[in-house]
């Protein structure tokens, strides 16, 4: 199997990069002999070949370059989307998906537009929470930690709901994005590792069979500490 | 006269605070209540230094005090490190007169990166230190990019910028200014010609965003890059660190002052210059400065060595979202040639705020700990099991990992009749419930 961590040294401010560690790990766990490519800007990736395809957070001057960039993959990357692939965006990679991307300077980028939703950036406040979020394609809720400076309007595909911390926007009970198994959220860093039934989901879906998971002992037994402390948290509040 | 008595209830609280042990930011709060603009009222003296960055700032800080105060000046500055303004204001009324002047020579002023626009808006820096600018308490500061857009907000005409040239962000802060001066270090032994580092803060450049190469690293993105568009570049040195030898513990500044180092790591090397460069400007002498920093050990608590039952070791304190803090941590126990076992613990993310967040863990290069030197590594705290994940995706054998809970627990198991030393890394937050089952010296 194939696996495309896109933007590697440019799209990886919260240690995302572990996410691709972590897919890596249980599909070889689970009998594949997995190939891992790290691509950066101007090189030219082949999606047709890939079995998942990653991309990290980044600040928001290098989402720009990366965006600048990641505009001539549209076409494959809707062939590799319809096709019902895996890809995972997280932190601010995944508003490349939509139509603009207007800075807090009012200058306007426009996205991909796979996707409906436009994007605001403000200067002012920097947007951070612990979050505790659900979906119905996992029996367990996903946590982790939000940390942008945006808001997205428009998104009418969601991939989350909120039970703690931020959504899309101020007040949206939504968060993130979803088209076929194109999976986007504002969640940071290593939300695979740090959710390991969200892993073995991805897995899956990629391997179309059950990934071998007995191996998991201390990420589940992280996950329940860190469901356990935000639940604690957000009961008191 | 409102003036006069803001002053006066300040100095009253800080007065009373001191005597129950209070911290050092609520009576400058009240005095900005009274009294808003009290910092623009006040008469400050010729020299007004202010200290930021990710890291040292606190370390640098003490420094300069030691070797100024050494030298015969006088310096009102924030030892308690309450660096936002409400700490700051503390200090600028609690050294002045009731008629507002202050009496010192110098203002000595550690701040916070994100709060520094406020404090300068009424105290404009003469002299303004920018040690680094890393990835620091993401979860409050968004990413070092967000923070040197926050910073430059605080920079003034009329204030000297001293940069660390070796740090690429921070460099880009005199892009378009005249008055600044340059710290840094030229080619070390210890430098490595390849980036050692989970991550790459150094891989493109800050200006142009176009990728930048190294010629050497001294440690992380710190060292002698350059930009292949712009020709952004690492700028020339006018207070330079010229040899290191961390085995012997010496550094030599400007190739002619050697300094022994009480604590063996880059980060205490360029806490020593960046204070050599501002007491320089101050007008000490070089050989003054090197005598007052020679075997200089700091006393704001970070470093603090103990007995474990018949162990010695070490507290390193690092600080916990910071990864390159904990890198240079490692690196310290990584170079200790005699053996040594290595604790680490995670228990509370940070002791100001709250957070379960610890995708930081994953920007340490733990793999520095795979190596002959490092005997032993004890993981413990609430988040061990995200340390043993964590510590699972490194090259270091399983067997020579020990998981605890339990802090208590943890120190129990160190208390042995091995032999090796034992360096502990941990944060702030979670140093005390170390300390608690140790014996300081």
């Amino acid at each position: 199997m194939k696996i495309l961590h896109l933007y590697h040294d440019l799209m990886n401010l919260y240690g995302d990069y572990a996410n691709v560690s972590a897919m890596k790990r249980i599909l070889e766990k689970s009998g594949e002999r997995v190939e891992l490519d790290r691509l950066s800007l101007g090189d030219n990736a082949d999606f047709k070949n890939c079995d998942f395809i990653f991309i990290g957070s980044g600040t928001e001057k290098n989402q720009r370059v990366a965006l600048k960039d990641f505009k001539k993959y549209g076409k494959a990357l809707k062939d590799y989307i319809d096709s019902g692939k895996v890809i995972l965006m997280t932190g601010n990679s995944f508003e490349m998906l939509g139509k603009t991307i207007t800075d807090a300077h009012g200058q306007s980028f426009d996205g991909l537009g796979l996707l409906d939703f436009g994007v605001t950036e403000q200067n002012k406040t920097r947007l951070t929470a612990d979050v505790i979020f659900d979906c119905d394609f996992l029996t367990q809720p996903v946590v982790g930690f939000v940390n942008k400076c945006s808001e997205i309007t428009g998104a009418d595909k969601t991939l989350f709901s909120v039970r703690m911390g931020l959504g899309n926007k101020d007040g949206d009970k939504r968060e993130g994005v979803r088209l076929n198994n194109c999976f986007g959220t504002h969640v940071t860093g290593p939300v695979l590792i740090k959710n390991p039934h969200f892993l073995c989901y991805l897995a899956e879906t990629i391997l179309g069979r059950k990934p071998e998971s007995d191996w998991m002992t201390y990420e589940r037994a992280g996950y329940e500490v860190t469901l356990r402390e935000l639940s604690g948290r957000l009961n008191a509040e | 006269m409102k003036k006069f008595f803001t002053i006066l209830i300040c100095k009253l609280l800080r007065f009373a605070g001191k005597l129950i042990g209070k911290g050092s930011s609520k009576p400058g709060q009240v005095a900005l209540k009274l009294c808003p603009d009290i910092l623009s009222r006040v008469q400050l003296p010729k020299y007004i230094i202010a200290v930021t960055g990710s890291n040292g700032k606190t370390s640098t800080v003490e420094m300069i005090a030691h070797i100024l105060t050494q030298n015969g000046k006088s310096v009102a500055w924030n030892k308690e490190g309450s660096n936002q303004i409400e700490g700051v204001t503390t200090l600028v009324l609690d050294s002045s007169t009731l008629g507002g002047k202050v009496k010192s020579d110098i203002l000595l002023i550690e701040s916070d990166e994100r709060f520094a626009r406020y404090t300068f808006k009424y105290i404009k820096p003469t002299h303004y230190v920018i040690t680094n600018l890393y990835r620091d308490q993401l979860t409050r500061n968004g990413h070092p990019e967000w923070v040197y857009e926050a910073l430059l907000d605080s920079i003034t005409d009329g204030t000297q910028l001293i940069l660390n040239a070796d740090d690429p962000l921070v460099s880009s802060f005199a892009e378009g200014r005249k008055d600044v001066v340059w710290f840094g270090a030229d080619k070390l032994s210890s430098d490595t010609p390849t980036l050692e580092s989970v991550y790459n803060d150094g891989a493109y450049c800050p200006v142009c965003k176009a990728p930048m190469t190294y010629s050497t690293h001294h440690y992380n993105h710190i060292g002698h890059y350059r930009c292949t568009a712009c020709g952004y570049h690492r700028h020339d040195t006018q207070y330079t660190i010229t040899s290191v030898d961390l085995d012997k513990g010496e550094m030599t500044i400007d190739g002619k002052h050697t300094i022994t180092l009480a604590l063996k790591s880059l980060y205490n090397i360029y806490n020593i210059l960046s204070a050599y460069t501002v007491a320089s400007i101050v007008g000490v002498d070089g050989a003054k400065i090197a005598a007052d920093m020679n075997n200089y050990v700091l006393k704001n608590g970070r470093v603090i060595t103990f007995t474990l039952g018949s162990r010695k070791g070490t507290l390193l304190t690092s600080k916990h979202e910071n990864s390159i803090s904990y890198d240079q941590s490692l690196r310290v126990a990584s170079a200790y040639k005699q053996g040594c076992d290595v604790l680490i613990i995670v228990d509370a993310v940070s002791r100001k705020y709250f957070t379960s967040d610890v995708s930081w863990l994953y920007d340490i290069d733990f793999d520095m700990l795979n190596n002959k030197n490092v005997h032993q590594i004890v993981l413990a705290g609430k988040y061990v099991n995200d340390l043993a994940v964590r510590f699972s995706y490194t090259d270091i054998p399983n067997d020579r990992i020990k998981l605890f809970e339990d802090i208590g627990e943890a120190a129990d198991h160190l208390n042995s009749d091995r032999k090796e030393y034992i360096y502990a890394i941990t944060c702030f937050s979670d140093k005390g419930k170390l300390l608690a089952k140790v014996k300081g010296e």
